[in-house]
């Protein structure tokens, strides 16, 4: 039972999965921790301790990976497929290449602008374009056989979209300042 | 066995003895231990009924050391002997002192290990660590006096937004002090605790903490005993030693005085804290300062004091984004520290979140008292089944890479503890090491974030460049604490690591400053390991005992169960002998013997919560 070699599906009693439900996998992990947390072993030796601090360090790391739908995509291809798609960034989609550029250049425009309603509205943009990418992944982790190629190329985009948020809130920040 | 075990709720099953705990709050301007006595948590006062120490220290000669109130007193007659705000020099570098004004009155400079180290009118040079464990020591006095007895461990207070370098400095002078950090807790994550064991609310709560010279905001979600802090943030050099600086300034642009004339600018600070203080309850107050008197109203001061409180708006702005919560999300707004008395502060701050913010519990002691309440679980006094406190890191941890940047390996507000692996190469044929240094902070530029370590990585077996891959482990602890590890993982040679933190000191100079400490009193000491090793022996085989009789049959074939009894009967043994080192032998051995069952332990309630949650679903049906 919750060894190193389970993984982290299995350290939440899931099936690997694509689709999670998101409030059952913060409670599961709030009471995982109250065994595990450090906290709980205080009183322990220094091995207890360690033990504690790795195995909640772990339940951690895998609660990062299952609540983010981009690395969740990415854990599971990787596990069920043993393909990886953290690496490969080729992606030969013209028309998305072009969009990928647009942005950028947007963004750079905004960024320049220091127009902190423009950001916003940019944000929104990016935002539902995200949401939408998300259900397309979805839609493609739903068949029955995984079109592969498919959902290397959804993935990427999703993550390209994350990227540009985080990029925003970066942007944000130095407006802020 | 028992078959069934009946107990009050909140209380444990097994007959503990009391041990004492402490919670401790190591403030820049002033300090407070506090401790849970019949239940109740309180702070603790001195012989003349005063319950905040001055975080200030008067060093008359090298054995004669006041701490608080006298040497708060000293400052005005001596201030090149009598060193303060020490806080804000904790895990700092000496490049970082020009930020640092308080120290006009001291000089300061670079120490060996990279600290600052603050040298006296009458010659003594002290480094902060020293400095803050003797503020530490004073504290634990009190307790030790108040208690009848000494401290099993304490709990220790930092700002959230300390760096690893601060909170690595500030165990350091616990452990100076000859004290057992149980942990290092987040002040406004210990006066949450505080808030939620005292009324039970629960919600998204937003923590305001304004203290003398730090500021934090972190945003908590209470749930059923569960405190889950989302997002923190804040200035680690923004707090309300600025309101009196602003104040000062202008009081000394009235009396014209001489920009270079650093008494007068020390005075300028202490009459404009009187100012403010004063116009907490009234509006308008006469002035008398060198040739300049005058009438000061509060709106006047405001005027001056609104750009400082505005800025930490700001931050509580990002914060709430980054927890991914909306303004009218928080529920509850909890005040904290000295300087939210200050009424520009309280309603700038109700404006903003829109709810009026708490006070109930004095913003002095809140954090002292819920570090108390942490400290009495952490010792064991307490079972605490349902109190889970679950914190972050607060800024980002790095690494620099090529042109000075800085690759971000952990993002702020991550939950601990966490750990993260990166894999790097060599440059070079048969090159067989590589130097790594981290650091904290947000900025792209290393040269804009805090320097934590530089690491060398030696004994990396010689290859052709590129072949080597050296995974680096970056493991960051409850506590904040960062560890790293390191492996050739194609030859699967462990490297030798170097760490050199980059202001702080490492084990050995810890040793040698308690060595020095205690060496005028060795027997003392010896004494002291002795009786702490006794107390130690009694609880490892309470505590083993106890988890044998819990479900040691259950995980435990008869001879594993057996060499774990034998072991306790050997240390049970010794511990009625005389020598420090052989109970210490008898207790790692019991702790060799008892990991596996540690870790079943821990798995079996792994798996009961997993199950638990199933049967609560089936009821929910």
């Amino acid at each position: 039972m919750a060894n190193a070699q389970q993984n982290y599906f299995e350290l939440f009693g899931l099936e690997p999965n694509f689709f999670i439900d998101q409030n059952d996998l913060s409670s599961k992990l709030k009471r995982l921790l109250q065994s595990t947390h450090p906290d709980r072993h205080a009183q322990g030796g220094s091995q207890q301790q360690m033990l504690a601090m790795q195995k909640t360090t772990r339940l951690n790391d895998a609660f990062a990976v299952l609540k983010d739908p981009v690395k969740r995509a990415q854990y599971l291809l990787r596990l069920v497929k043993n393909i990886d798609t953290t690496q490969d960034h080729t992606v030969n989609d013209a028309e998305f290449l072009m969009q990928q550029l647009e942005l950028r250049e947007e963004l750079d425009t905004i960024t320049k602008q220091k127009d902190a309603s423009e950001l916003m509205s940019f944000a929104d943009k990016i935002e539902v374009r995200a949401e939408q990418q998300e259900d397309e992944l979805a839609r493609l982790f739903k068949q029955d056989s995984w079109d592969l190629d498919a959902l290397k190329i959804s993935i990427y985009k999703l993550q390209f979209l994350h990227k540009t948020l985080r990029d925003i809130e970066l942007a944000e920040d130095t407006l802020l300042d | 066995m028992a078959l069934l075990q009946i107990s009050e709720p909140g209380q444990s099953t097994r007959a503990h003895h009391h041990r004492l705990a402490a919670g401790i709050d190591l403030g820049t301007t002033n300090s407070l231990i506090a401790t849970v006595r019949s239940g109740e948590a309180a702070t603790l006062a001195d012989l003349e009924g005063r319950h905040t120490l001055p975080s200030v220290v008067h060093y008359k000669s090298d054995s004669e050391v006041v701490v608080g109130h006298e040497a708060k007193a000293r400052q005005a007659v001596e201030p090149g002997n009598v060193v303060s705000s020490i806080k804000r020099l904790l895990g700092r570098g000496l490049a970082d002192m020009d930020k640092i004004k308080e120290f006009s009155a001291n000089t300061l400079v670079e120490s060996d290990s990279g600290m600052p180290g603050v040298v006296l009118e009458n010659g003594i040079q002290k480094n902060p660590v020293e400095v803050s464990s003797d503020i530490l020591r004073t504290l634990a006095n009190r307790a030790e006096e108040a208690l009848g007895g000494e401290l099993g461990g304490v709990v220790i207070t930092v700002p959230a937004y300390f760096d690893e370098a601060q909170r690595q400095a500030t165990k350091d002078s616990a452990q100076l002090a000859g004290l057992k950090v149980l942990r290092l807790l987040n002040e406004p994550t210990a006066a949450a605790v505080a808030y939620g064991l005292d009324t039970g609310s629960e919600g998204i709560h937003a923590i305001y903490d304004l203290g003398g010279g730090t500021f934090d905001i972190s945003i908590l979600r209470l749930q059923k005993g569960v405190f889950e802090v989302l997002a923190t943030g804040g200035d680690s050099a923004l707090g309300g030693d600025d309101f009196d600086r602003a104040i000062g300034q202008y009081l000394v642009e009235q009396a014209k005085i001489n920009s270079d004339d650093r008494r007068a600018h020390q005075l300028a600070m202490i009459k404009a804290r009187e100012v403010k203080e004063a116009l907490t309850d009234t509006d308008s107050v006469e002035v008398d300062f060198f040739d300049w008197q005058g009438e000061m109203s509060r709106a006047q001061i405001e005027e001056i004091i609104a750009p400082i409180v505005d800025k930490t708006l700001l931050s509580c702005r990002r914060t709430l984004k980054d927890a991914g919560v909306k303004v009218d999300e928080v529920e509850k707004v909890v005040m904290v520290g000295g300087s939210t008395r200050v009424p520009l502060v309280r309603e700038k701050v109700e404006q903003y979140f829109k709810v009026p913010p708490l006070t109930d519990i004095d913003p002095d002691k809140v954090v002292a008292i819920g570090a108390a309440i942490q400290a009495n679980v952490l010792i064991g006094n307490k079972s605490g089944d349902d109190m889970l406190l679950l914190d972050v890191i607060p800024l980002s941890l790095g690494v620099e890479t090529m042109g000075g940047l800085s690759e971000k390996i952990i993002p702020r507000n991550t939950p601990i503890p966490i750990a993260k692996a990166q894999e790097f190469t060599t440059f070079k044929d048969g090159q067989t090491a590589m130097a790594i240094h981290v650091v904290q902070g947000e900025r792209e530029l290393v040269e804009d974030c805090r320097s934590l370590a530089r690491f060398e990585l030696r004994g990396i077996p010689p290859m052709v460049a590129g072949a080597a891959r050296i995974r680096v482990t970056y493991q960051l602890d409850a506590d904040g604490l960062l560890q790293v590890m390191a492996e050739e993982t194609t030859s699967g040679v462990k490297t030798d690591i170097t760490v050199k933190p980059s202001y702080g000191l490492n084990d050995e100079q810890i040793t040698d400053m308690l060595k020095s400490s205690f060496s005028h009193a060795e027997d003392d000491m010896e004494a002291r390991m002795l009786r702490e090793q006794k107390v130690e022996a009694a609880r490892v085989i309470e505590a083993v005992s106890a988890a044998l009789n819990e479900n040691g049959k259950e995980l435990l074939n008869d001879e594993e169960y057996a060499a774990i009894q034998s072991a306790l009967e050997q240390l049970n043994e010794t511990a009625q002998g005389e020598s420090t080192k052989a109970i210490q032998d008898a207790l790692d051995f019991v702790e060799k013997s008892t990991n596996e069952f540690a870790s079943r332990r821990m798995d079996a309630s792994i798996a009961k919560a997993l199950v638990g949650h199933e049967v609560d679903e089936i009821d929910e049906i």
